[in-house]
């Protein structure tokens, strides 16, 4: 038996605010920086992503794309969106909203694998002056979008999209 | 005096779904299935085969391989004579290095920390049920599994480590290291292990509050 979140809807809404605010630098500011002979280019998500499917192999680039760029903006319209029709008490689809609920909850942790790659390559490439990368802003904001939106999904309580079918039964939800 | 490890879930029980809080009447479980919400579809309860010692044994595999995974080189890279050789733990420091404290114990708490929190503390409630002694913090670190779990990233690391290989395979020669294949090994353990477990299960035999261990 699990107990209610407490303030679950204004909880979640603060956090995927939030989530949203810092989605645009994750965006806009390069992740990482390579400097190579003195010369350096910079890398936002996105260009990371058109780099693979350029000179790596696309199966891969595409599972980043989805990863990186996908999932944290569908995640966070599902969101979203589960939210506003939890508070208009909506009727519709309740089973495929609380299977949106649990994908969402599944999948956003996946979204880190581009920080992981930043941390690996940073790792990797300190060869003197030959050639070293740089993880740029950039990163801490987009890590700030994926542990925001798993805040956020953490503090949603699928058990709201149930609760006025309970009420207007006449049952007595019992936590 | 029943047997000392149910093959079946020992009693049926009355569970309040976390998703949707329809009530169910859940009956004896065999080994290998699960009850689901009849309302929303979400897993109720399971009772995975092999029970306390499979997971206790998957769980302790889990803690080898991940201290084999954290002692030795994980990738060398090779640039004109020159290697840079990195374990795990190097990436966090690679960005603590670079003024990223904050990126730092993220990657610190989502490769090492967490994993290694999931599988001692799996360990100390599976042995603390399996030897029936009610050692101290066993609710709490029941508590924490659950929790857990989500912060644990190996397979999303490892998805880095991929397209780290190809971003750089144009530029230089990498090499595998040791710690690589019982990483790999690490993941798919404690992917079976997590299947293994189920902490609803042991809340059971702990009992959720105060009292003391059930009699089996």
């Amino acid at each position: 038996m699990h107990f209610r979140k407490v303030n679950s809807i204004s909880t979640t809404w603060a956090f995927l605010i939030a989530a949203m605010i810092a989605y645009l630098p994750a965006n806009l500011y390069p992740v990482m920086t390579v400097v190579s002979f003195g010369k350096g280019q910079s890398d936002t998500i996105m260009s990371g992503v058109i780099y693979l499917f350029l000179h790596g192999d696309w199966p891969l680039a595409l599972i980043v794309f989805v990863a990186s760029v996908l999932v944290p903006l569908l995640k966070m319209l599902a969101l979203a969106y589960l939210l506003i029709s939890v508070q208009r008490r909506s009727h519709l689809r309740k089973q495929q909203r609380t299977r949106l609920y649990r994908i969402v909850e599944l999948v956003g942790r996946w979204s880190m694998v581009d920080i992981f790659v930043v941390a690996l390559l940073a790792a990797l490439v300190q060869v003197g002056n030959l050639a070293t990368i740089e993880p740029g802003v950039g990163a801490i904001a987009f890590t700030a979008v994926v542990i925001l939106t798993m805040f956020a999904a953490m503090h949603f309580d699928p058990r709201l999209i149930w609760d006025k079918e309970e009420n207007s039964d006449g049952v007595k939800a019992t936590a | 005096m029943s047997q000392r490890h149910p093959s079946v879930t020992s009693y049926a029980a009355l569970i309040a779904c976390h998703e949707c809080d329809t009530l169910s009447q859940i009956p004896a479980l065999a080994p290998g299935r699960a009850a689901r919400c009849r309302c929303c579809g979400c897993v109720l309860l399971r009772n995975p085969k092999g029970g306390l010692d499979r997971s206790i044994a998957l769980y302790g595999a889990a803690l080898i391989l991940l201290l084999l995974a954290n002692a030795f080189p994980f990738l060398t890279l090779e640039i004109q004579g020159r290697s840079e050789i990195t374990n795990i733990f190097g990436a966090s420091r690679a960005l603590y290095n670079a003024g990223m404290g904050e990126l730092a114990v993220v990657v610190f708490l989502t490769t090492i920390l967490a994993p290694a929190l999931l599988i001692t503390s799996s360990l100390y409630v599976l042995l603390g049920v399996r030897s029936r002694r009610p050692l101290p913090g066993l609710r709490t670190a029941l508590s924490w599994i659950s929790q857990l779990q989500m912060w644990v990233m190996l397979d999303v690391f490892m998805l880095g480590v991929l397209v780290a290989f190809v971003k750089l395979g144009n530029m230089a020669t990498m090499h595998i290291g040791i710690s690589l294949f019982a990483f790999v090994g690490l993941i798919l353990v404690s992917a079976a292990a997590t299947a293994a477990f189920e902490p609803q299960l042991l809340w059971q035999q702990i009992g959720y509050r105060g009292g003391k261990q059930r009699a089996g």
